[in-house]
Parts: structure tokens; sequence; C-alpha cells
């Protein structure tokens, strides 16, 4: 019993415990050498995620898409076709590099670049685990939130760049629902700030150690939940790229590995922010004590996607002008009301308990 | 309650998840056709008596068949011919059939791609069946 406690001490720490080893190699373990080395291996562990999480989010989404119609999915390439991404990637990679004769060159090539840096640096903040966030900021929420609005900007550069009406109507399309949704999404992470009283995602995480805050915000959880998706741009909000009005809306110039980029960049924002609905509202590492804390953690993960997936298989596309509607009659007050709510159930709790 | 069809529409998908694909591997395995399909004939030339009843009945004269007589005076198949690209595959040569030598089969792969290839010479077919071409 005693060995089992201390193999899970182990196998909770494993990462700490490495970079420990690696930090002792250096002669002084907390000079600006062994920090700097420690960074750039963070940075490396931060891509490696993000770029496994867009090769298997790939695959998966086909595969959900097809379970949800009866069908296998891919099945042609390895067993059951789980190699198909690796296919998919060497295609994208052998196709032509179109820029298009009338675009932007400098803005329609930086775009994807800029929106493929994005879920590397929101993800950097994210605890994988008891003391596992690659950068640990006291604004991690803040500091999340802003990064991931800059990707509006990604999609206007793209449409803009592109010099074709569609594009452009895609990066209006995506200008005007990001912002619209960033407000609820914002407010909907209020009522957790206001209870832990921090900004700090670890923070956040041991304040879930006996109850997520799940239970605590369930309004505000489906509010993050909705206003997350719009932000991502899946379906039922995918208007900006919606085939079916406007080709591929910022995306359509686009070939090759440039595309490749958007999509690697959609993924991982996607797992970002699945990453921050499970750290903020569904307790992050924490979890029954037989698993690692990083497992529990990428396991939230991994249902926050399944669920994300499960929605865009399943529901139509959302009218434009019922989106706005949703966005500013519905989310917004309901968001507010949530704050109301959770400002007065802190008084109340802070009253009876005399604090 | 507002958002019910969501939630509807979401335990739908769910059970379709789950449930098992109604894909057919198709030339990996081979269909089950319904039992009335007709898209293909079959002649067993050892039955066949040549009586061209089959060549009668044919409503667009698809069958074409010789035949010589044998030393016991009967008669013998020689030579028997399909213009399959007019043939409806309507089963009337079958149903006259007195020995039930002309069947319909459930062959479906007969795509090919000469013109000439149309002509089915049947007692050739009937010898290579089951045989890899």
């Amino acid at each position: 019993m005693e060995t089992l406690k201390y193999l899970m001490e182990t196998l909770n720490n494993l990462f700490l415990i490495i970079a420990e080893f690696i930090r002792g190699l250096f002669a002084d373990p907390h000079s600006v050498w062994a920090n700097l080395t420690m960074n750039v291996i963070n940075f490396i562990i931060v891509v490696i995620i993000v770029v496994l999480a867009a090769l298997i989010l790939i695959l998966l989404e086909r595969k959900v898409a097809g379970w949800t119609s009866q069908r296998p999915g891919p099945n042609r390439l390895g067993p059951r076709g789980w190699f198909q991404t690796i296919a998919d990637a060497l295609k994208l990679m052998g196709k032509e590099d179109v820029t298009p004769a009338g675009a932007d060159k400098f803005i329609f090539k930086i775009a994807p670049m800029i929106i493929f840096c994005l879920p590397m640096m929101t993800l950097a903040v994210i605890p994988y685990g008891r003391g596992m966030a690659p950068i640990d900021i006291d604004l991690g929420i803040f500091y999340f939130v802003a990064i991931s609005s800059i990707s509006t900007l990604c999609f206007l550069m793209a449409g803009w760049g592109s010099n074709n009406k569609y594009s452009l109507l895609g990066g209006m399309r995506a200008v005007a629902q990001m912002i619209s949704y960033e407000i609820p999404l914002l407010f909907s992470l209020l009522g957790v700030v206001m209870i832990t009283q921090s900004f700090n995602l670890g923070v956040i995480v041991e304040a879930q150690g006996t109850i997520p805050f799940i239970v605590l915000q369930p309004i505000a959880f489906v509010i993050f939940m909705i206003a997350g998706l719009a932000e991502l741009n899946r379906a039922p909000f995918d208007l900006v790229e919606a085939d079916q009005e406007v080709v591929a809306g910022p995306f359509t110039e686009y070939t090759g590995l440039r595309w490749g980029l958007f999509f690697l960049g959609e993924y991982g924002n996607m797992t970002a922010m699945s990453a921050l609905a499970a750290t903020v509202f569904l307790g992050g590492w924490q979890g029954p004590g037989f698993l690692p804390g990083y497992v529990w953690f990428f396991m939230k993960v991994g249902v926050m996607i399944f669920i994300m997936m499960w929605v865009r298989w399943t529901f139509p596309r959302i009218r434009i002008d019922h989106l706005m509607h949703l966005a500013w009659k519905v989310l917004l007050p309901l968001s507010i009301v949530n704050i109301l709510l959770t400002g007065l159930g802190i008084y109340i709790y802070r009253f009876v308990m005399g604090g | 309650m507002f958002g019910k069809g969501l939630l509807q529409g979401l335990g739908i998908t769910f059970k379709r998840m789950v449930g098992p694909n109604i894909t057919e591997f198709y030339p990996e395995e081979k269909p089950n056709l319904p039992i009335r399909v007709r898209s293909s004939m079959g002649l067993e030339k050892d039955k066949c008596i040549s009586c061209n009843m089959c060549a009668m009945a044919c409503p667009n004269s698809v069958i074409k068949l010789t035949s010589e007589k044998n030393e016991a005076n009967k008669k013998v198949l020689k030579t028997y011919h399909m213009d399959v690209g007019r043939c409806l595959f309507c089963g009337m040569c079958a149903e006259v059939c007195p020995t039930k030598a002309l069947k319909v089969t459930q062959e479906f792969e007969n795509a090919i791609y000469e013109p000439e290839d149309m002509q089915w010479d049947m007692i050739k077919r009937a010898e290579r069946k089951g045989k890899v071409e």
C-alpha cells in the first residue's frame, strides 16, 4: 500500500522530477541559463501538444462525423484508417502554394502564421498538472482571453488580403461574430473569478479540490460552451466559413501548407478553448487519486472536444441575424444575471459564515 | 422547455454514434442482393436441347443459337450468342426454357471497355464461370 502510494506520487510529479533533473545539470539550478533552457523545453512541449492535438483531432473529427451518420469514417490507411491524417498532411505539403495576383501579399502570407501562433501562446498558461503550467502568470485568464481574441484579426487579415469578395465577406462576419461572442465569454468566466478572487489558472484549479465549478456555475458553463463554439467558428456557428454562402470565407484563396496552417490553428484553438473549459469549470487536473493529474486533465479536455464535435455534427448552421440576437439578447443578459447571482451568493455566504 | 429540441437532437445523434454502421464495404464484401434482381444470364450447356424457344421468346431477338445433329439424331448445341447490349433482362427466355438450361443470375459486375464485348458467347462464359480471367 505504501509503495503504491509512493508510486502514485512519483507518477503524479513525473514531469516535475524530470524538470528538476534538467535544472540540476546546471551549476546553479536557478541561473539565467537554466531558466532559458527550461523555457525552451516548455515551448517545445507546447508546440508538440498543439501539433499532436491537431493531428489526432483532424482524424477524430472525420471519425465522429462518420459515426454520427452511421458510417465508419476514413477506413483505408492503416488499422481502421487511423493513419489517414498522415496522408492528408503529405497531400497538403505536396500542393502548389498559390498567392492571388491582386492579393495584399504581406498580409495574405502573415495571417496563417499568426493564427498558428495563438494556440501555442494560449496553451502555455494552462496548468497541465500540479505545478505543471509552462508559464505560471497571475493574469492567466486575462492573458488567455486577450490572446485568443487576436484570432479575429487573423480572419480579417486573411479576408482582406485575399482580395476576394467572399473572403472579405467571411472576414467581416468573423469580426462581427467573434467580437459579439467575446463579451458573454468573458462574463461567464467572471463568475469563477469572483468566487476564487484570482485570475491565476493554477489557483482556480486548486480551489476546485472539493467541488468543480460546473456545479456552482452551471449557467456560466453553458454560456461559456456556446460562446466558445462561436469564438472558434465551429458549427453551428461556422458562418465565417459557411461553404454554401461564402465559399470558404477567409480561406477561399489559400492553398497547400498555408491552408494547412489555418487548419492547425483552428484545431489548436479548439484544444486551447477545451483546456480552458476543463481548467475553469471541470476542475483541471483535480480528480480521484488513482490516476495522475495530467491524465485527468487530458481526459477532461478530450470530453470537452468530443462534446464540441458532437454538437457540430448534430445542429444545422444558425442564421446570421439569429446569431446576433443570441449573443446580445440572450447570452449577454443571462451572463450578467449570473454575475449578479454569484455576487449575491458570495455576499450571503460571507454573511452567514460571518466572514 | 426552451432548447428541448436541441437536447433531443443530441440524443438522436448519440444513439446513431453508438449504434451499428450501415455502410456496405462493397469491393471487399459483396452485397446481398434482393432475390428478384435480374442482372445476368447463365447457361448450362449440357442441359440445353437446342429447341430455340428462348430465341423465339426474346422480345429484342438478343439470342442467336446454332446446333447440329449427332449420331443419335439429337440436336447438340454448337454456338450460343447473346447481344447483351439489347437485352432487357426480362427473363422471358429463362421462363420458357423447358429444361431450365438458361437461368437468370445475379452477377452484376458486367462493366466492359469495348462495345464488341457486349456480344456474349454463353458457352465460353459458362466454362470460365468461377475462374479468374
